[in-house]
């Protein structure tokens, strides 16, 4: 390939002018060669690459003109140990205190994968708002409750948030340099696991980039069956979501009969499925073991339980008056700082993946959307969803009538080449960039929903009422575990 | 007679309290759709966190071991200044000043123990308890105002048959109010959250455990129970015999714990910044009531 000079202002302006066009980023990924790709989902669906070739371990940040990738481009500084140049703010993202100085987890082949960790007392410097009156208020590591890793640091003012700085990516699992090297063949359990919520959307990612990679196009019949488990998810993450809302206000017969309602149709899920959690279900040209009339009564029984629990959450004048005009997220900071999903969609965006999916190519989808930003338009997002994905189950569903075995096909041992795949996660967009040469993973760079995300959670926070943030935090629902490398 | 009645009501409620608790956990999760705790959980709890051992922040004083011993003592003293037999034999002990002093004085105790330890959300609780206690000492002195009114003194007596139906009616509803604010019940606080940054008393106690935490427990459901009780004894009218009025308002603290189950499944919390607007309403009540018996309009 021949390398493109491309100047540091060309690498600015070209990235620009994708984000001026409307474009998504997918991801901004580290190749061990010195190079980084910022892909791009184009609003025609197409996907568009930025490279930047290195030439020593600096590469020009872009964080200024597109404050999005700031937490890419310190992840990338952390993962490698290429530098961003003109970064504002390079303070430890993914790094533990404790790995020993030039250790970087996906450096290269040489990258040692037990390092000596070095004994220091936690020391992660935090931004907090100083003055008089002013308090420094940290939460977690651990809280009590189910609940995964993550520490905040508030800076309140009496009852009021000024500022909250979030410590996420705290347990390190190491997710791509365990995929590096392996078989892309027996990647496809770890894909699954990597977030309990969005497993559907990851293993459906794995199994187009493989199908991509070897030109096979999937039967009709098996498009089908993705968009039945693929909308099966959205609502399970929906009901649960919907389930810790009216926790945080101690709204409990809501937060109880919308569990209750989340058990019945995992329980559903598992019979169907064969999973409670949907691990393990998607596969790269393989046919899944669905049993379709079992769906369609499963989906009328939910449905005779969902509607007096709507009228109960929607009537609920308490409920209703805690959730309005808290923790707004306004449309221009969901725009510059790449907002995802639910939170972009309640926040006056309409961008759903699914538009430019050609898995749903050819079926008519209802996209939700709320103008005002607030925790109550995330939950009325959530509700129009969870309708809008069971009409759409309904729809298939009429329609797929199988008939006879499914063709099932073997992805070839020595594939090779590039693909990157996105998918709709009940969380947001969700991108998986993957490398393999000669049937072995070379890199296999995930960045799913809740990434975009979480930033602007700590937008919101601010200027809000501490009692607040459990409410506003629940109205996102973000995944922490997304966020542990 | 008379005091041994009292005497004998006092150990009653007091003994009583866990299973009152008890009452209002199992209504709340049956009106959610769950199963819930046995009646007898609360017992079960006590004597566990009874047996635990004992720990203590480093950084914190004896006030953070004592507090829990005198939120106890005062809440006992509080079951022992309602007239449980519906009449008063003397007056002193059961002055309305005193148990108000007693519920004071145990906010004043639990709101330095969570400053005690100099923990986040201790200092966020007690912040909390004592702006909240701000606003419910005068709803409480509005919403006893009739009986002042009534009966010219500060004794814990009976109101009913000395007033309409109206003013009653707008003395019951403020007391009610001012006493879920007091006792920490939704639509004020919520007593199961586990949202540390939502927590009003039980931030305050998040630090304790073992047998510091077993009496600040106690001293909870005491509270819970003799303040129930209490609406019944001087909103309600009493019987003639002493022995059958003390009977029965135990019988009615059991159906309110029962009502207060009810009202916290059905509402969720009030936004922080709105509770003085529910304490606002509930001294207004208590004070138009008030002043309908002192004009004589609705005598």
């Amino acid at each position: 390939m021949i390398a493109t000079l491309m100047t540091e202002n060309d690498w600015a302006a070209h990235n620009v002018r994708r984000k001026n066009l409307g474009a998504h980023v997918l991801g901004v990924t580290a190749f061990a060669g010195g190079r980084i790709s910022i892909h791009w989902l184009m609003p025609s669906g197409q996907i568009a690459e930025e490279n930047w070739d290195m030439d020593g371990v600096e590469f020009p940040s872009l964080t200024v003109e597109l404050p999005e990738v700031a937490w890419d481009e310190r992840e990338i500084h952390d993962m490698f140990g290429y530098r961003p140049k003109g970064h504002p703010d390079l303070r430890a993202l993914v790094r533990n205190p404790r790995w020993p100085d030039g250790f970087y987890p996906l450096a290269g082949p040489n990258a040692p994968s037990k390092p000596q960790w070095i004994e220091v007392a936690p020391n992660n410097p935090a931004q907090t708002v100083e003055g008089e009156g002013v308090t420094i208020m940290k939460v977690g590591p651990t809280h009590a409750g189910i609940i995964e890793s993550g520490h905040f640091v508030f800076s309140i003012i009496g009852e009021n948030i000024l500022h909250v700085d979030l410590h996420l990516f705290q347990n390190h699992r190491g997710v791509e340099g365990q995929l590096q090297g392996r078989p892309i063949g027996s990647v496809w359990p770890l894909i699954s696991r990597i977030c309990g919520a969005d497993t559907v959307s990851h293993q459906t990612n794995l199994a187009m980039a493989v199908e991509e990679m070897a030109g096979y196009q999937i039967p009709e019949e098996i498009q089908w069956q993705r968009i039945l488990v693929l909308e099966s998810e959205r609502i399970l993450s929906h009901l649960n979501d919907l389930a810790q809302i009216p926790a945080g206000v101690g709204f409990s017969v809501a937060n109880q009969r919308a569990l209750a309602m989340k058990e019945r149709w995992q329980r559903g899920l598992e019979v169907i499925f064969g999973h409670r959690l949907l691990f393990d279900t998607v596969q790269a040209g393989k046919p899944l073991d669905v049993d379709i009339e079992a769906l369609g009564t499963l989906i009328v029984e939910l449905q005779r339980e969902w509607r007096p629990w709507r009228s109960l959450v929607q009537g609920h004048h308490g409920f209703q008056d805690r959730m309005e005009g808290v923790g707004v997220v306004r449309q221009s900071d969901a725009l510059r700082l790449g907002g995802q999903g639910i939170v972009a969609r309640a926040s006056g965006l309409t961008f759903d993946a699914r538009q430019q999916m050609p898995l749903y190519e050819g079926w008519p989808l209802d996209y939700a959307s709320e103008t005002s930003g607030d925790v109550s338009s995330r939950f009325k997002v959530r509700l129009d969803e969870v309708e809008a994905s069971w009409r759409l189950m309904e729809r298939v569903l009429q329609r797929s009538r199988i008939h006879g075995a499914l063709p099932v096909w073997e992805p070839p041992s020595d594939l090779a080449g590039q693909a990157v795949t996105f998918s709709e996660s009940p969380h947001g967009l969700n991108a998986h960039i993957v490398a393999v040469d000669r049937g072995q993973v070379i890199r296999y760079h995930v960045r799913s929903g809740p990434f975009r995300n979480w930033p602007l959670l700590a937008k919101a926070v601010a200027g809000n009422a501490v009692g607040d943030f459990p409410l506003i935090n629940k109205s996102f629902e973000l995944c922490y575990s997304c966020l542990d490398r | 007679m008379l005091w041994g009645v009292q005497g004998i009501s006092v150990v009653v409620v007091i003994m009583m309290a866990p299973l009152v608790l008890g009452i209002t956990q199992v209504v709340k999760a049956r009106l959610q759709g769950r199963r819930g705790p046995s009646l007898w959980w609360g017992y079960w709890v006590l004597a566990k966190t009874w047996g635990k051992e004992t720990t203590v922040p480093e950084y914190s004083s004896w006030i953070f071991r004592v507090a829990p011993s005198i939120s106890l003592a005062a809440m006992i003293l509080v079951a022992g200044t309602i007239p449980w037999a519906g009449r008063v034999p003397n007056s002193w002990p059961h002055d309305l000043l005193t148990l108000f002093f007693l519920l004071a004085l145990e906010r004043f105790w639990v709101g330095l123990a969570g400053l005690d330890s100099a923990g986040t959300f201790g200092g966020l609780g007690s912040s909390r308890i004592t702006t909240l206690g701000a606003g419910i000492e005068p709803a409480l002195f509005a919403a006893f105002g009739i009986l002042w009114a009534v009966s010219g003194r500060t004794a814990i007596t009976p109101v009913v048959g000395h007033l309409s139906l109206l003013p009653w009616g707008m003395a019951t509803v403020s007391y009610g109010l001012v006493i879920l604010a007091e006792l920490g019940r939704l639509p004020i606080d919520n007593v199961d959250t586990h949202l540390e940054l939502t927590m009003m008393h039980e931030a305050t106690v998040l630090e304790y455990d073992g047998r510091l935490l077993a009496e600040n427990q106690a001293a909870v459901a005491i509270k819970y129970t003799a303040l129930l009780g209490l609406g019944w004894v001087w909103l309600s009218p009493s019987l003639a015999s002493p022995l059958l009025t003390a009977v029965l308002h135990i019988v009615e603290i059991m159906g309110t714990a029962a009502l207060v189950g009810g009202i916290e499944s059905r509402f969720s919390k009030l936004r922080y910044f709105q509770v003085p607007t529910y304490l606002a309403m509930a001294s207004g009540l208590g004070l138009l009531a008030f002043y309908l018996v002192m004009t004589g309009g609705f005598n």
